[in-house]
């Protein structure tokens, strides 16, 4: 009988322990959170970047760097213009050149934050620093980082980048102008620029049936026929068409699933409504509980063989 | 004199009683304090801790090697992802005592807390200084801001939580009982009454210091998750936050034997073989499990050719394996794990070997692009050394100040090193005079 109560007692307490600690929020994780294939919302915006018609005018990169308020990258040209060598903490988007080893082929990326349905980095994001916006944007708040760069080491795209000069460091990555432009109802810098339509706003379901079209109407021209962005790592917001293999010009190869739900399909399960931990502290408290009382009892027995106090 | 009298004690003439050597924490008290060595480890942490305040008024950037692909640099992949692991001592002798009712391990229980405090704040002290951004972590205190999906979120409430209030608590009884000896009748009156209430609680809190690190410890493995590809598919694996759990265990276990051993060699006390053959044997278990979920999970994967693969990786990886194996395998013998020596030599390899495991993935095995390196810079490796040497200078301090490393009853004369000399320390009742050997404190 005392020994069922003490269970229950040791149970109740640690329920109570690791409840109150651990709060409730941690328990509202489920796995619906984080489908491996997430499904963009209807609303959901996009870009698609087609580098047959790049001319790499770089027009869309310095859009950028004034629509978001950036400093020019210089440190290649000696001081005289802006020459990023790669998305860096000045540059949240840049045109690259990409050639062949025997220089005889050559092809332009342009790289800025993919957008994802299902973003590593805002699974990542201890305090919800980033998160996914409105229209599916992935922003960036100030006041909610604590600048522990989980961000950069959970990003497949390498895109989020730390200011390592700032004694007040921020995290720069593209927002899809989301404060500058998006909310004003205009589409962002870079696309707003583009001279060749080579990079095009819109919603993704539009931008994803038009870049199937362009395919479907010259087969063969590009890069396996198919569209980089729609099922890569869960799903992106920015599609790619390139006339180069996707890793040529630095896209990485990646799973269709979600990283999110990669890393969270056991501990959603196991911290949904803080079950493990509370299952846990129930068993082990009441295996302690009962070795505790045993210790006890046997501690004047202890304590009048060696004279002393025992010793916890 | 007195390493003779260890030698005596230690090979136990009487003829195989069953007494213990280790029946209490006992302080040290015939070493002098103020050593070379701690000198040594003090002057280090200074250095450490300069640099450290000179961090405060800079940016993040000339103190690391760090950069935007390598952005984790050693203070969070060494100090806090691989050494907690050696700070798991609380977590694993504490579970062997009081869930698997090991009774012979309570004695060596302030020996593991102790350590695993000073791992576990040096640890927190080292991410303090790595964020950039550290004024916002108040945030921790609203729940309602926490991403809970986030293993990063579990980590940074999980491990302040665990270490300041847990695991101190666990290391109260010993500050506090060097408080009744020392303290005044007012103090020892007080302390009277308040030891019901602690152990009143006593049973729910260690049950909160053992579910805590089953939770975080494992979290810091979950970190790793999200580096998706980047980690080399060897150690890429769901299973990387319980790896990294039992790898924390048989760290725990290791270290603690390992460090034991090593004071006791340092303080010339005796040992307890049978305490330590204890610990031996745990730690061989944990290594064989740990194997064996391992590589289960390798052929369940169908990496396992990777593994024998023996290219750079694949080495690596059976590197770490032997430091693991070679101990599981040697502490299956009696007679190797109650050798003082040989038991040594082989927790040594077991926590190298869990340390390896602990920092491949983070570090090693963790290739974001093709041709960026990492290597810590001269001001991150020397915060790195300050941190870790604060903790072995606490911890030849604590030794010596409080009840903490395992001894003989005969040994305990209510003696309690003072801070200042001039004044007394508590005389037991009934005994009228300091034994000779004590005269000196």
């Amino acid at each position: 009988m005392s020994s069922v109560f003490s269970r229950r007692q040791a149970l109740l307490g640690i329920v109570g322990l690791g409840g109150a600690v651990t709060a409730a929020p941690l328990a509202s994780v489920a796995a619906e959170e984080h489908p491996a294939h997430p499904v963009a919302p209807p609303d959901a915006v996009s870009m698609l970047y087609d580098n047959t018609i790049c001319t790499g005018c770089k027009a869309c990169v310095v859009a950028c760097s004034e629509a978001n308020g950036l400093p020019p990258d210089t440190s290649r040209s000696g001081g005289l213009w802006q020459m990023p060598e790669d998305l860096n903490s000045k540059t949240k988007n840049i045109i690259k050149l990409c050639e062949e080893p025997n220089g005889k082929d050559f092809a332009f990326v342009k790289r800025q934050c993919m957008h994802c349905l299902d973003p590593a980095c805002v699974t990542g994001c201890p305090f919800g620093a980033l998160k996914k916006n409105e229209w599916g944007a992935v922003t960036w708040e100030s006041s909610l980082c604590i600048g522990c760069r989980y961000c950069e080491v959970a990003c497949p795209f390498d895109v989020p980048k730390f200011q390592w000069d700032k004694w007040n460091p921020k995290i720069v990555k593209c927002e899809f102008c989301f404060d500058q432009r998006l909310k004003e109802n205009q589409q962002p810098a870079c696309t707003g620029v583009c001279p060749t339509g080579a990079v095009i706003f819109g919603k993704r379901v539009d931008l994803l049936a038009k870049a199937k079209a362009r395919i479907a109407a010259s087969p063969g021209k590009y890069f396996e026929n198919r569209v980089y962005g729609e099922h890569e790592a869960g799903g992106t917001q920015v599609l790619y068409l390139s006339k180069v293999s996707f890793q040529d010009i630095g896209l990485p190869k990646l799973g269709s699933a979600s990283l999110g739900h990669y890393a969270t399909m056991v501990t959603s399960v196991i911290y949904k409504w803080l079950s493990a931990p509370i299952l846990a502290a129930g068993i082990l408290g009441s295996v302690i509980k009962r070795n505790w009382n045993r210790h006890e009892a046997e501690r004047p027995e202890r304590e009048k063989q060696s004279g002393l106090p025992d010793q916890l | 004199m007195s390493t003779q009298d260890t030698t005596v004690r230690t090979r136990d003439t009487s003829g195989g009683t069953l007494l213990n050597h280790w029946q209490r924490g006992v302080p040290v008290y015939r070493e002098p304090v103020v050593t070379p060595t701690l000198l040594f480890f003090l002057a280090l942490a200074a250095i450490g801790f300069a640099l450290a305040l000179a961090r405060l008024c800079s940016p993040l950037g000339p103190f690391g090697g760090m950069n935007d692909v390598y952005a984790w640099g050693i203070w969070k992949t060494f100090n806090v992802l691989t050494l907690t692991a050696l700070g798991s001592g609380p977590l694993a002798v504490g579970m062997a005592a009081w869930v698997f009712n090991r009774q012979k391990l309570h004695v060596v229980m302030r020996t593991a807390l102790v350590s695993g405090f000073l791992f576990y704040s040096t640890g927190l002290v080292a991410l303090g200084f790595d964020v950039g951004r550290p004024w916002n972590f108040w945030n921790v205190i609203l729940p309602w801001r926490w991403n809970s999906g986030s293993a990063m979120l579990e980590v940074s409430v999980c491990m302040p939580l665990y270490c300041c209030v847990f695991l101190f608590f666990e290391n109260l009884p010993l500050i506090l009982e060097r408080f009744y000896y020392t303290g005044s009748d007012a103090t020892r009156k007080a302390l009277h009454r308040m030891a019901p209430f602690l152990r009143r609680i006593y049973p729910f809190m260690i049950t909160g210091a053992y579910v805590l690190p089953l939770m975080h410890q494992s979290s810091l493995g979950g970190l790793m998750l999200l580096g998706g590809e980047k980690v080399y598919p060897l150690w890429q694996t769901p299973l990387l936050p319980f790896l990294y759990l039992l790898a924390a265990g048989l760290c725990g276990l290791g270290f603690v034997t390992f460090l034991l051993l090593m004071s006791a060699l340092r303080y010339s006390r005796p040992l307890d073989l049978g305490v330590l053959g204890e610990l031996g044997n745990l730690l061989s278990l944990m290594c064989f499990v740990f194997l064996a979920v391992q590589f289960g999970d390798l052929v369940w994967r169908g990496e396992i050719r990777t593994a024998f693969a023996l290219d750079k990786m694949s080495l690596m990886f059976l590197f770490e394996t032997a430091l693991l194996l070679i101990p599981a395998v040697a502490l299956r013998s009696r007679t190797m794990r109650e050798t003082p020596r040989s038991l040594l030599n082989l927790a040594t390899l077991a926590c190298l070997g869990g340390l390896l495991y602990r920092f491949i993935p983070t570090t090693i095995a963790f290739a974001p692009a093709p041709n960026a390196i990492y290597f810590p810079n001269v001001p991150e490796l020397l915060m790195t050394i300050g941190y870790i040497a604060l903790g072995i200078a606490a911890f030849g301090l604590a030794v010596k100040y409080f009840a903490i490393l395992p001894g003989e009853i005969q040994d305990w004369h209510h003696m309690f090193r003072l801070v200042r000399q001039r004044r007394a320390a508590a005389r037991p009742e009934g005994e009228t005079s300091w034994p000779a050997s004590l005269s000196t404190p």
